[in-house]
């Protein structure tokens, strides 16, 4: 069916997207905690969309359903471990960037 | 290492993951035929799940649910689980590790009674992979010295 | 539908290698973890669409899926590490 097709293309194109405005901002930001915001949330959102558009893909099988529990796993894991190194950042004392610093 | 106070996201996630993991994990090692898996991997991810709760909780909760004997007795139960499948096969007048041999103590046909003795070499194997991690992360995490043990001492360190 | 799996995984590729120049030039520790962390998110999804291109994907499901369980442990182990005074970069 042809609807399929076009609703998971555009779920995987959005994904797409989102994957290159993280990478842009990892890339860019300032400091380490800026960072972590734009991989922390800009990756986990373009990760559940594009599992999300190739579960679509699939259709309901066997395979499908174990796309969706991985999509499952990684909403619930990713921001937990970006809650966890960031903690670790505040713990050992690492300084926040004001912008009286310049650029870095 | 140093266990600190523990945080409580990381810790409520990792209690609602955890048995997830190693259902997981026993899929793995049940499917070793048809997809990639079998012992070894299922065993290192059951290994894995036990690392996650000891990061989380801290020795005190580990030691509790998972004490240190019972891991050392897994990793030998799992050893003798495979040599003594092995040696079964031996005593049922065949090679080592022939497992065509155990189909008269099970009732089937030869083949398959190959498949199910591959599975019960699995499991023996997915038990002492599982042990090992979980005992060479507990030595490294804590430099061989619990911290009950330790005497509290006065002036420099050597 | 072959096409666009194929573009999508080179352009997910190209990003993959733009993240590494933070893994080798990040002042500090806590940005090569954080980037290490992204870099296994992508390869999650690289290695789906590759099932595609192969015609079998319900063999690279179940290496997925441990993919992202060791991804989030090494995270973890990792943070509950570096939570001491002595790594200040």
């Amino acid at each position: 069916m042809i609807i399929f097709t076009v609703l998971s293309v555009i779920f995987i194109v959005g994904g797409l997207f989102f994957f290159t405005t993280a990478t842009i901002g990892l890339l860019r930001f300032p400091d380490f905690y800026t960072r972590l915001h734009a991989t922390g949330k800009g990756d986990t959102l373009a990760v559940f969309l594009s599992l999300i558009g190739i579960a679509i893909y699939e259709g309901i099988t066997l395979t499908g359903l174990k796309i969706l529990l991985i999509a499952l796993f990684m909403f619930l894991a990713q921001p937990t471990a970006t809650h966890a190194i960031s903690r670790a950042g505040i713990r050992s004392g690492y300084k926040h960037w004001t912008r009286k610093d310049g650029t870095k | 290492m140093v266990f600190r106070k523990e945080d409580i996201i990381v810790s409520t996630i990792a209690r609602i993951l955890i048995p997830f993991i190693q259902l997981y994990a026993l899929y793995v090692i049940m499917h070793g035929h048809y997809s990639p898996g079998g012992g070894f991997q299922g065993g290192v991810i059951l290994g894995a799940s036990m690392v996650l709760l000891l990061l989380t909780r801290g020795h005190d909760e580990a030691k509790y649910k998972i004490p240190e004997n019972m891991v050392i007795t897994l990793s030998s139960i799992g050893v003798l689980i495979y040599a003594g499948i092995g040696f079964l096969c031996i005593l049922l007048l065949g090679n080592f590790l022939d497992y065509s041999k155990l189909a008269v103590l099970l009732h089937v046909d030869p083949a398959h009674a190959r498949s199910l003795g591959i599975l019960g070499v699995e499991i023996g194997v997915g038990f002492a992979v599982m042990a090992v991690m979980y005992s060479i992360f507990l030595d490294i995490s804590t430099g061989g010295v619990l911290p009950e043990d330790e005497e509290p001492e006065e002036g420099t360190e050597a | 539908m072959n096409v666009f799996f194929l573009s999508v995984g080179l352009i997910l590729c190209i990003l993959v290698l733009l993240v590494l120049y933070r893994v080798v030039f990040g002042p500090g520790v806590y940005n090569r973890i954080a980037a290490i962390s992204a870099v296994g998110t992508k390869t999650l999804i690289i290695l789906l669409i590759m099932g595609y291109l192969y015609d079998r994907v319900d063999m690279f499901i179940d290496i997925s899926m441990v993919y992202a369980f060791l991804n989030f442990i090494g995270c973890v182990a990792a943070a509950k590490y570096l939570e001491s005074e002595k790594w200040m970069p």
